[in-house]
């Protein structure tokens, strides 16, 4: 099927299908903080693939055989434990473990892939045999030497995933549980969900660069289904960062919990808005689905070189207010969205996609960088070794902007607040977009009156941002575990914005006038 | 192959019992996949993948875990077994995970679902590079074209299971899709794009590339320029393309597990009417040649075809073994095969010169469904009807209201389904749905 039609948001929720389990049982013993810059010796991830640098020059000199502007071996092993809590009790446990290496040579704008779970040098040969087949011209010679890069700091890791005890975790999730009964009388039915990720990378260039990166990952969510007067309501939330198990504070637990309730019953009292037109204030925070939507996918410079994108021919032209400025930044220590280097080796840094706004620049990847005689942006990102690298998001944000969440309020005689948000997608051509308001709040003649529910709001990229025409100072990033989908990879992103007003949106509803 | 990954799965419930589970269940997998992506008159990406993976079930003393991996060195993959062993000891007991018992892995149909082509294992670059460029010819086919990408993909997928109480299957199947993906310059800076796919295990399932192509453009010329449509009630006809998604947006409440947490809305309504008297869906997975077909889930529950919903009323959902234990409710299947969505007789004209005038659907943009209270908002793109015919292309609206009403608000069934997915639905009309629009 035609899957770069489409690119979507998600924001998964406990009660989605987690297939799940655990792995180490050594108790958690949590030992003095090490960096693992400092602990560990230059290439770390040789021994622990059973690869050495004549291997890695041969399985090169293969793969570039019949030419090559650019190569990589991206060797890669991830250990996953996930667990899901019901009805109090563990009652699924999952371990993963994905090794493999993805081999990928690129010549002008075509590229040629393959990838190997057999890590033996007759195996990767072979592959980098048939990704080679896509090219057609003289070989290029494989690396001397390399160069390795230093680990990264982004990530504090004390101890990694793989080596805490599933008797650590459990205590966490029973937390949750005991919580959110707790936390209201009609709360009946509680799901928790556990997931963290061990994740060792080690990518070698055709330009001589060896790259290794160490990354953490974990998400709690808490699903609550209450019922009051025979009606039951469900609502979530879920907390997600590259941090180790000292991220879960007692503090964080609770406020997770409480969101989870609070988003729960007020949906007893909520209302469908009106259909129709409406101006829309964006909450602080993972309002920031609204970059990643109408403009972000946009600003990905594979779409924009292939001029398929709405945002091909806008550089440097105005479209929005001055007040606007919309960053991409993959170097957030800790954050879900941020790596040390990107999946093609580059380090992750700063991208400033709307400045005073104006429209500056897109999301590179090694590609499209080239094709524009740029530098890559540290965009490359891939969902792991069985796929190529693209230009994706990290972390998306506005910064903070010259007016107040009052004052943007009491400036609306009718219209409607977005809170918490499940999904969103976008059409990268058209530029239309969406995204799924499971909260929200309904403002008449600039006061908050009733709570709103399950609604979807529809609007055009160029015209939103063109239509944000106040700013709030109170920019924040959202903790949530979102998950970006593109041409059927899934990576993990960040996003977070200050309260904003869009003057009109198209808002799903009920009450067609 | 086929033996050899059998060996590996029987190997690995050997092992996992030696390291002193009580009960094993062992899935070994192997697929093959190439996909060529053939853009503007090039080829622009091969690819050529093998993945490879081992997933096992443990049961011991009453505990349950599930674990797989990609590593198969056999210290790894030892090493692997033992520590899922270990690991399911330090769970908690869970007296509802069991085994799957063997009476539902008995009388597992023998009948041959067609899901081999013995063709596709013989396609060569020279094929997959002609197909493309078939497409492509085709697809480029328009002043204002700015980018076409075709896609040819094939592949072998081959798995076999073994379970500690005699449950052994394997399961073969090859596929072949075809697809092309066309944006042309709109108003402004606007762009319309659309695509169109086909895919199935044989090569003799798809139309020619030209066909395929020209969907696509057809597809993508009817988007240039959709304005936003209006904020009405009126009636929705969904074309079968992407009706499939709504029907499994509906069945997404209809299983045991929802039901067990209290988050269905199908609840009340098991063994009662639900929706419209003209509303019937079949679970079947014994179709020849349909894209879920199978012989036995991932459970090793044999196959049978299971009614789901009969003239409106509820009559069976979707049950695994452990929701089944904790519900009550007998075990049916805990995933979709195919679905079938029983035919009406009018062609997908006659639904629209039906409906009068209203909105004709052909793509779904974001949007989601509680499935606690069945309510939903969805973003959509399509066409008005006026007078009785397709009119100006719309875009940037929602259809909003709750899943249960207007599934009884189904006034009109097609004849039409779409045969390129699992979820065999044909174009739908509703009555009465609430639209946002300008």
């Amino acid at each position: 099927m035609p899957t770069n039609r489409r690119d979507f948001l998600t924001r998964s929720a406990a009660g989605s299908a987690l297939v799940s389990m655990p792995a180490f049982l050594a108790g958690c013993s949590v030992t003095p903080a090490r960096s693992p810059g400092s602990a560990t010796p230059a290439n770390p991830f040789l021994n622990w693939f059973g690869v050495d640098q004549a291997m890695l020059q041969q399985v090169l000199g293969e793969l570039s055989a019949n030419g090559a502007d650019t190569a990589e071996l991206y060797f890669q092993h991830n250990r996953t434990t996930r667990l899901r809590m019901e009805d109090s009790m563990v009652n699924s446990a999952n371990t993963g473990i994905q090794q493999g290496v993805g081999l990928r040579v690129v010549v002008g704008d075509q590229t040629g892939f393959a990838f190997t779970e057999d890590l033996t040098l007759p195996a990767m040969l072979a592959a980098a045999h048939t990704a080679a087949s896509i090219a057609r011209s003289s070989g290029k010679a494989p690396p001397q030497a390399f160069d390795s890069q230093g680990m990264g700091e982004l990530y504090t890791v004390r101890l990694p995933w793989s080596e805490v005890g599933i008797n650590s975790k459990l205590p966490v999730l029973n937390r949750v549980d005991a919580l959110a009964r707790a936390a209201d009388p009609t709360v009946e039915k509680v799901t928790v969900g556990w997931t963290d990720a061990d994740e060792r990378v080690l990518i070698a260039t055709l330009d001589g660069r060896l790259i290794v990166d160490h990354r953490p990952m974990t998400r709690l969510s808490v699903f609550v289904t209450a019922n009051r007067n025979s009606e039951s309501r469900s609502g979530s939330a879920n907390i997600s960062a590259r941090e180790d198990f000292d991220w879960y504070t007692p503090e964080r637990i609770q406020e997770m919990v409480n969101l989870a309730v609070e988003r729960t019953i007020v949906q007893f009292d909520a209302v469908r808005p009106p259909a129709g037109e409406l101006p829309v204030v964006l909450a602080a925070g993972a309002s920031g689905i609204l970059l990643h939507e109408a403009i972000g996918h946009g600003m990905e410079a594979d779409f924009n070189r292939k001029g398929t994108s709405i945002y091909s021919d806008m550089i440097d032209k105005k479209v929005a207010e001055p007040f606007v400025n919309i960053v991409d930044q993959g170097n957030l220590a800790g954050k879900r969205g941020s790596l040390n280097y990107d999946d093609e080796g580059n380090a992750c840094g700063r991208t400033v996609l709307v400045e005073d706004g104006i429209l500056r620049s897109y999301l590179h990847d090694t590609i499209s960088a080239r094709q524009y005689g740029l530098a890559a942006t540290g965009s490359g990102r891939r969902q792991s070794y069985r796929f190529e690298p693209m230009p994706r998001m990290t972390c998306t944000f506005m910064e903070n902007g010259p007016h107040t969440r009052p004052e943007i309020i009491a400036s609306i005689d009718k219209g409607i607040i977005a809170e918490t948000y499940t999904n969103g997608q976008v059409a990268i051509g058209a530029g239309d977009y969406t995204f799924y308001v499971k909260n929200g709040w309904l403002i008449e003649k600039g006061k908050i009156t009733a709570p709103i529910r399950d609604v979807n709001i529809i609007g055009n990229g160029p015209e939103s941002l063109r239509r944000i025409t106040m700013v709030a100072n109170d920019a924040e990033m959202d903790v949530g575990g979102w998950v970006c989908g593109k041409n059927g990879q899934r990576v993990p992103v960040s996003l977070g914005m200050p309260s904003v007003l869009v003057s009109k949106m198209t808002v799903g509803g009920e009450n067609v006038g | 192959m086929s033996a050899e990954l059998a060996n590996r799965a029987g190997d690995a419930v050997t092992l996992a019992k030696a390291a002193g589970a009580d009960d094993v269940w062992a899935s070994a997998l192997q697929q093959r996949t190439v996909q060529f992506v053939y853009r503007d008159g090039a080829l622009e990406t091969v690819k050529d993948n093998t993945a490879r993976t081992l997933a096992i079930q443990v049961y011991a003393a009453g505990r349950y875990s599930t674990s797989q991996t990609t590593d198969l060195r056999p210290d790894r993959l030892a090493r692997f077994l033992t520590e899922a062993v270990a690991t399911t000891r330090a769970l908690e007991p869970d007296a509802d995970r069991k085994i799957t018992p063997a009476e539902l892995f008995a009388n597992r149909p023998d009948m041959d679902l067609d899901l081999v082509d013995s063709e596709v294992a013989k396609i060569e670059r020279h094929r997959r590079l002609a197909w493309c460029e078939a497409l492509d010819g085709a697809a480029r086919n328009h002043p204002k074209m700015i980018s076409a990408t075709s896609r040819v993909s094939d592949g072998t997928l081959q798995a076999a299971s073994a379970s500690s109480n005699g449950f052994e299957h394997t399961h073969t199947s090859t596929s072949i899709g075809l697809s092309a993906f066309i944006t042309l310059k709109d108003q402004g800076d606007k762009r319309a794009a659309s695509g169109y796919w086909a895919s199935g295990q044989h090569l003799d399932s798809l139309p020619s590339p030209e066909h395929i192509a020209g969907k696509a453009l057809e597809l993508t010329v009817a988007r240039l320029g959709a304005q936003k449509g209006p904020t009405t009630t009126t009636t929705m006809v969904v074309d079968a393309r992407v009706a499939g998604s709504l029907v499994r947006r509906l069945l997404a409440a209809g299983n045991a597990n929802l039901i067990q947490q209290g988050r269905s809305y199908w609840t009340p309504f098991i063994d009662k009417e639900a929706f419209s008297k003209i509303l019937t869906i079949t679970d079947d997975p014994l179709i020849p040649r349909g894209l879920g077909s199978r012989l036995a889930d991932s459970e090793g529950i044999s196959s049978r075809v299971l009614p789901i919903v009969e003239e409106g009323s509820i009559r069976n959902v979707y049950v695994d073994t452990y929701y089944g234990r904790k519900t009550g409710m007998a075990p049916t299947t805990g995933s979709m095969s195919n679905v079938r969505v029983a035919l009406g007789t009018k062609s997908l004209d006659e639904l629209i010169a039906e409906a009068g005038n209203g909105i004709y659907v052909t793509g779904w943009i974001g949007g989601n469904a509680d499935t606690t209270t069945g309510d939903y908002s969805l973003g959509l793109r399509g066409h008005l009807i006026e007078q009785g015919k397709v009119s100006a292309a719309v875009m940037e609206m929602n259809a909003t209201g709750n899943l249960r009403t207007l599934f009884s608000q189904l006034v009109a069934v097609g004849n039409d389904p779409f045969p390129y997915s699992t979820v065999l639905a044909p174009s739908l009309t509703f009555a009465d749905v609430d639209f946002s629009g300008a």
